[in-house]
């Protein structure tokens, strides 16, 4: 197996193949710099992608109600609103999102009391179904819930509708076609560069007739579903967040390369080789592999892949529209201007106050009073990200998400 | 991940260190359903012996492995768990089908709608060039739940032997239960895919294992299942 090098020196952090330990100040640093580009006009964009990236992602989920708008093109201060009690009816995706969110109790936090995590269950129906009924052209799959419960339980409601929706149209618009044979195209990438790394490998798994399913949920929920340590899964997200559509393949290849010998020691067999592999080992060395990929992603590019396994036949939509979509993020004002001119056109004002977090009319949702007073506070730690950093735009609270613990 | 799916299902003797012998017989059975009717808590059941806690959406395909024993000969018993949305059906779960030995049906007794999907199960099967001389069971789960039964043992058993398929209710949460609505029944989880081991043994020797690191290509087992005869018709008990 060729080695993968290692080149590239990422924003102030160490890298060089040597993670064990890194100083404090590199931590500083890295904060200090993305609230630096946080408030360049306009957002220094490339800067927060590189601090998606590099070694410890956006560090805090504070950090991240910041950063990952901005990696998405959102205002902050023209979120979406809750949505309505209407939004269940009668959608054809109703029973399957219910079904698959109601039995997704894993990725909620494990302290976290029965009631509050029915009503975050509750809040995840409700922004699923709501993305697909704005976007008739999207359909709902298994996994879907798992993307959207990692966005609501940093973001809160409000902020995962925008976010989901965005991801939605671009980096997972090809699992949301009515077929999955566009999501089959994108597996498809993975062998070709498993072969152009480690052929023997790659010769093994085919001989193997293992196929690609394995790597299925890793894509298509970006790993939430496999990776039990929730701080595990954000800092993937930030990176992904960060990374062209494709790069959740390009870890996956990190993935079963890192695990080669195993892989070659197994039975040469369909099922035991699917059975290794999907099993996700949970102390992967995350940054390590994440560097792997971007060098992988270097290396051998999407096109380039395509030529080698005459993949272009078909057209994806989250590979098509990336580039414009990169484009369209380079132009954003910092919150503290967007704050300004969303006050001034005083039409979305009220959205981000404090009645908006409340649940309004829907208590029949949430039935009893007490959660509703427990969805308030939560509705506001939602928001409290861009709220802290209107007040202060230089704030580096360091601190833990004393809000998300109230949970 | 860590409830299901984890290595307790595997007996030790399956793992890459220590090679089953050579001459073990593999039985592939693919189970089929419906999303939510129970087809990972059954698969669960049978391979680790008890209930899962929590079980989670299948996303493309699970594999679960038990080894038994079958009138002194060691068998291992391959269950593959599939996705119920169609989606996932219609374009991932093809690869699967092939070389399976056994088809499980799952519809849920407290779901009306997953008992009417089961023709498009049955059709699905037939594309995927799985006749009738497949084995093939039909299992009506979460028995348990008497309050909200409905469909009726009579409908399910009609439906059954239209298709040639013996049919067991059961329930993966609580096998041993007063859920049966037929009468006193053991285990039924164990004894659903235990019937279909013996129906499995009892065609000719067809399954086995592939050499250690071996050629990789699949033994072709189809073939004398033809000659198997007696199709699925009559065989199994079906105790409810």
């Amino acid at each position: 197996m060729k080695r993968l090098r290692r080149k590239r020196q990422k924003a102030g952090v160490v890298v060089n193949g040597s993670f064990s330990r890194e100083p404090d100040c590199g931590k500083k640093h890295k904060l200090a710099e993305i609230n630096q580009a946080l408030i360049s006009d306009p957002v220094d964009i490339e800067t927060l992608r590189r601090a998606a990236a590099s070694k410890g992602g956006l560090l805090t989920d504070e950090l991240r109600r910041k950063v990952w708008p901005k990696l998405l093109n959102i205002n902050v201060y023209d979120l979406p609103h809750k949505p309505g009690r209407d939004v269940r009816d009668s959608h054809k995706d109703y029973n399957q999102v219910v079904l698959d969110v109601k039995r997704s109790m894993k990725r909620f936090p494990k302290g976290m009391p029965a009631r509050e995590r029915a009503a975050l269950q509750e809040q995840l129906i409700d922004i699923i179904l709501e993305v697909l009924k704005q976007n008739p052209q999207l359909h709902y799959y298994q996994g879907y819930h798992d993307v959207a419960v990692s966005l609501l339980l940093v973001v809160g409601e409000r902020m995962a509708i925008a976010l989901l929706e965005t991801l939605s149209n671009f980096h997972l618009r090809d699992f949301m076609d009515p077929t999955m044979d566009s999501t089959k195209h994108i597996l498809n990438y993975l062998m070709p560069i498993l072969e152009q790394v480690d052929r023997e490998l790659h010769d093994f798994m085919v001989r193997a007739e293992v196929g690609t399913i394995f790597a299925l949920s890793w894509l298509i929920t970006w790993y939430g579903h496999v990776l039990s340590e929730f701080k595990h899964t954000l800092r993937l997200y930030d990176f992904f967040l960060a990374s062209h559509p494709l790069m959740p393949i390009y870890l996956a290849a990190t993935i079963v390369l890192h695990r080669e010998k195993e892989v070659k020691q197994t039975e040469c067999d369909m099922a035991m080789v699917h059975h290794l592999l999907s099993r996700i080992p949970q102390d992967l060395p995350y940054e390590l592999l994440i560097g792997q990929a971007q060098d992988l992603f270097e290396q051998y590019p999407p096109p380039l892949l395509a030529k080698k396994a005459a993949l272009q036949s078909r057209k994806s939509l989250s590979i098509s529209t990336f580039q414009a979509f990169q484009l369209s993020t380079l132009h954003q004002r910092p919150d503290s201007v967007l704050q300004r001119l969303t006050k001034a056109q005083g039409s979305t004002a009220s959205r981000h106050g404090l009645e908006a977090a409340l649940p309004g009319d829907r208590g029949q949702l949430w039935g009893k009073g007490n959660r509703m007073v427990k969805m308030a506070v939560w509705g506001l730690s939602a928001t409290l990200g861009a709220a802290v950093f209107a007040v202060a735009q230089t704030a580096l609270d360091w601190g833990p998400d004393v809000l998300l613990q109230l949970f | 991940m860590a409830e299901i799916g984890s290595s307790v299902e595997f007996s030790g003797s399956l793992s890459s260190s220590a090679l089953p012998p050579p001459r073990t017989r593999i039985f592939k059975i693919i189970v089929i359903g419906d999303s939510g009717v129970g087809k990972t808590c059954l698969t669960y059941r049978f391979c680790a012996g008890k209930f899962p806690e929590k079980t989670e959406a299948t996303i493309g395909v699970d594999f679960r492995e038990r080894l038994v024993e079958i009138d002194g000969e060691k068998i291992k018993i391959q269950l593959w768990d599939t996705a119920g949305q169609e989606r996932f059906r219609k374009s991932m779960v093809q690869h699967y089908y092939r070389n399976v030995h056994a088809v499980v049906f799952v519809y849920d007794v407290t779901n009306a709608a997953s008992f009417r999907s089961l023709p498009a199960w049955i059709e699905e099967c037939k594309q995927h060039a799985l006749g009738t001389e497949v084995p093939r069971i039909l299992v009506g789960n979460k028995c348990d739940l008497q309050d909200s039964i409905q469909v009726g043992t009579d409908v399910a058993q009609q439906f059954a032997d239209t298709h040639s398929m013996p049919l067991f209710e059961t329930s993966a949460k609580n096998p041993n239960s007063q859920g049966d609505s037929g009468g006193a029944n053991s285990d039924h989880v164990e004894a659903i895919f235990m019937t279909v081991a013996h129906k499995l043994k009892s065609q000719k020797p067809l399954v086995l294992s592939q050499p250690p690191m071996g050629s990789g290509v699949t033994v072709n087992l189809n073939r004398g299942r033809d000659d198997g005869g007696d199709g699925a018709k009559g065989w199994g008990c079906s105790s409810c």
